[in-house]
């Protein structure tokens, strides 16, 4: 989960980290009352939880109370990247003297935390990383040990830090270090850590990603009001509607609907229909052991969609049983009927059950199944694949 | 033979009393895995499935001799549970629940590494030994004995290449489910050396899949094995995923789509597989 950039600056100033003496601002009007408050040459920061937001101009310099409202009056019309503009952050504004990296993260193939340090910071240091490696100074730990100050200093040194910058900067990166192991952090980041005019390091923007898995030991987190969120990027009103009924769920621009189980055969999935020559319209995965009214949802999503040919079934049964499996399908065909033809396997746990439902499904009423080609486990899972692609084929004619 | 757990295995289960630990435990007892017990703090001196419930592992490894576990917990209690048995003495641990918070897994990795044990999971379907022994929640239809063992990070693919083995004649030495969490208990790597070592492994399929480094990280293992490895990845026609953030991406280089993931891998000697029907006909130029 992203935090925004003022929510991870309140992180920071509970740490003791120097942050701008900022103020979160709906309206042009607030932002108005909030420049006049200041006094001084202000930053307007739009709040949106993508990257490259500096680019896409959302953030704007005033120097004064009319100025500041003329500014934002532009950054609320504005959306970035999909993103509308409903906040912003309006600080006064840092004379930077300097710019600096600090990063904590996790390295996953060596099983450590990684601090990561640059004397260049305010540009894209994963660009700094590639182009000149030499300016980046990793520093690894075991998540058992803490982040000593002799440490922090040393790295604090390597970077380039002024001398009588030295201790505040390594207090910086120590508080950093622990913030980011006290919220279960998978990114933090202050990029640009900034060297005023006035000599003070402050941290003039955030960068946090927290551990969903882990949000139940931070309560305190609801308490201030950062609360649990999808993590990235925009959404299609399908993706908001699949999200909502908590089934992972994104819109590709093919024309056939992908109904798998697991998420693995939902990502091999994917390549054997371009294999056959087909286009997936959507990557999906029913969790584990999902119930049979959450199967039936996931066909809604598929039938509901006009793009989709056709729908390719795949489920092998292992902690999701094809009972439940078979229950969610007869519940949708019955609720909805299926407007497109659909081909699919079905083997795994509890197959034999899942197989006498659909039959006792069909017995009922037959025209329910007119449009459903169904194979147990005497079919390769590539014969469901291209069958699925011909049939997308022969529902595009 | 077998790699990790075979007949004489003594499995316990920690949350047998659970609901999901009961139901699996009996599916495990009738699979014929010799599942010794469980435990369940505060439920000490019951008894499941025929089975004795211990308070602690360490009680359950000094009365039943138990070597391997299993865990059936939900996921905050994870990190707790795993490094009670691996400073228990147990060599073998499966984790079986999904989102256990990344920082417990660095926590819970170190104490194995410590200890000597082996973890896979979290977040994995499990480990089975045809005919010998099944601990997790795999389907049994699947697999058949034999001679190639898999490897695998998700518990669909696994299914699917163990029924490719099993309906071409080649079954399965072990299959083994590394898991789908970020921080993995067990590396590619780890396991592919243990399957070199195992004389009645003729070839490892290995499936890796888009994100992570994993994948990255088998390659040298490959390169020194006797034994050919078969690899598949996940995820070539995929959507550009979600990125970790600016430092995840440094610390991870440029590391992570599964084309790259399928090149490097073929590059090590590994022999790569589009989709399921290219295994047995490989296994068979192989001379399998």
């Amino acid at each position: 989960m992203r935090l925004y950039e003022f929510e991870g600056k309140h992180l920071f100033s509970k740490a003791k980290i120097p942050v701008p003496d900022g103020h979160l601002a709906t309206s042009a009007e607030e932002v108005y009352q909030i420049a006049s408050n200041l006094d001084r040459p202000v930053a307007i920061k739009s709040q949106v939880l993508t990257g490259g937001r500096g680019k896409a101009g959302g953030i704007k310099l005033a120097d004064g109370a009319n100025e500041a409202r003329t500014v934002a009056e532009e950054l609320f019309a504005l959306k970035i990247k999909g993103f509308p503009v409903t906040m912003v952050l309006v600080e006064p504004r840092l004379t930077i003297q300097r710019e600096y990296y600090i990063g904590v993260t996790i390295d996953r193939a060596n099983y450590k935390l990684a601090v990561i340090a640059s004397g260049e910071g305010g540009v894209d240091i994963e660009e700094t990383a590639a182009n000149s490696p030499d300016k980046i100074v990793r520093t690894s730990l075991s998540v058992h040990e803490p982040l000593y100050t002799f440490e922090a200093m040393g790295i604090a040194k390597k970077i380039g830090i002024p001398q009588e910058q030295i201790k505040p900067a390594a207090a910086i990166i120590v508080s950093l270090f622990n913030l980011f192991k006290k919220y279960d952090a998978k990114l933090v980041e202050i990029n640009p850590l900034v060297l005023t005019d006035e000599n003070k390091l402050i941290a003039a923007d955030s960068r946090v990603s927290l551990d969903d898995d882990a949000l139940f030991r931070h309560p305190e987190l609801a308490e201030m009001g950062i609360e649990k969120r999808h993590e990235e990027g925009e959404m299609t009103p399908r993706e908001q509607k699949a999200t909502e009924w908590g089934i992972p769920y994104l819109d590709l621009d093919g024309n056939i609907g992908m109904f798998p189980g697991g998420a693995g055969f939902g990502i091999m999935g994917n390549d054997f229909i371009h294999y056959y020559g087909g286009k997936p319209a959507n990557f999906m995965d029913s969790g584990g052991g999902p119930s049979p009214e959450r199967i039936a949802k996931m066909l809604v999503l598929l039938d509901e969609n006009p793009n989709v040919k056709a729908i390719f079934g795949a489920r092998f049964g292992g902690i999701s049983r094809c009972d439940d499996f078979a229950k969610g399908v007869v519940m949708f065909l019955k609720d909805h009927g299926l407007s497109k033809p659909m081909v699919m396997r079905m083997t795994g746990n509890m197959w034999q059950e899942g197989v006498r439902i659909f039959e006792h499904a069909k017995a009922e009423n037959p025209r329910l199944f007119e449009h459903i080609e169904f194979h147990g486990i005497e079919t390769e899972i590539e014969e469901i694949s291209r069958r699925a692609v011909e049939l997308a084929e022969e529902g595009g004619r | 033979m077998a790699i990790l757990v075979d007949k004489n295995s003594r499995v316990l289960v920690q949350g047998i009393t659970g609901g999901a630990g009961a139901f699996h435990a009996e599916r495990m007892i009738a699979y014929g895995t010799n599942i010794i017990g469980g435990v369940t703090p505060g439920k000490g001196g019951q008894r499941v499935c025929d089975r004795p419930v211990f308070d602690t592992v360490e009680e359950c490894v000094r009365e039943t001799g138990a070597d391997v576990s299993v865990i059936f917990l939900p996921a905050h209690f994870v990190k707790e549970a795993a490094i009670e048995s691996i400073r228990a003495g147990i060599r073998f641990l499966v984790v079986i629940p999904e989102h256990i918070p990344i920082h417990d897994m660095l926590h819970v990795r170190e104490e194995a590494v410590k200890h000597g044990t082996t973890v896979i999971g979290g977040n994995t379907a499990g480990i089975i030994t045809p005919g010998e022994a099944n601990l997790g929640i795999m389907p049994d239809i699947a697999f058949q004995p034999g001679r190639v063992g898999t490897v695998s990070r998700s518990g669909s693919i696994t299914y699917y290449v163990a029924d490719t083995l099993s309906r071409t004649g080649y079954g399965q030495t072990t299959c083994v489910g590394l898991g789908g969490d970020p921080v993995l208990g067990s590396t590619f790597a780890e396991i592919l050396l243990k399957f070199e070592e195992d004389p009645k492994t003729k070839a490892v399929v290995m499936c890796g899949e888009i994100g992570g480094v994993y994948e990255e990280k088998a390659t040298d293992a490959i390169s020194r094995m006797k034994t050919p490895v078969l690899a598949m990845v996940g995820g070539v026609f995929a959507p550009p995923g979600k990125r970790m953030g600016h430092a995840g991406a440094i610390v991870e280089g440029r590391m992570g789509t599964a084309k790259e993931k399928l090149e490097m891998l073929a590059d090590a000697g590994a022999h790569a597989c589009k989709t399921f029907r290219d295994i047995p006909a490989t296994l068979k130029k192989l001379g399998v």
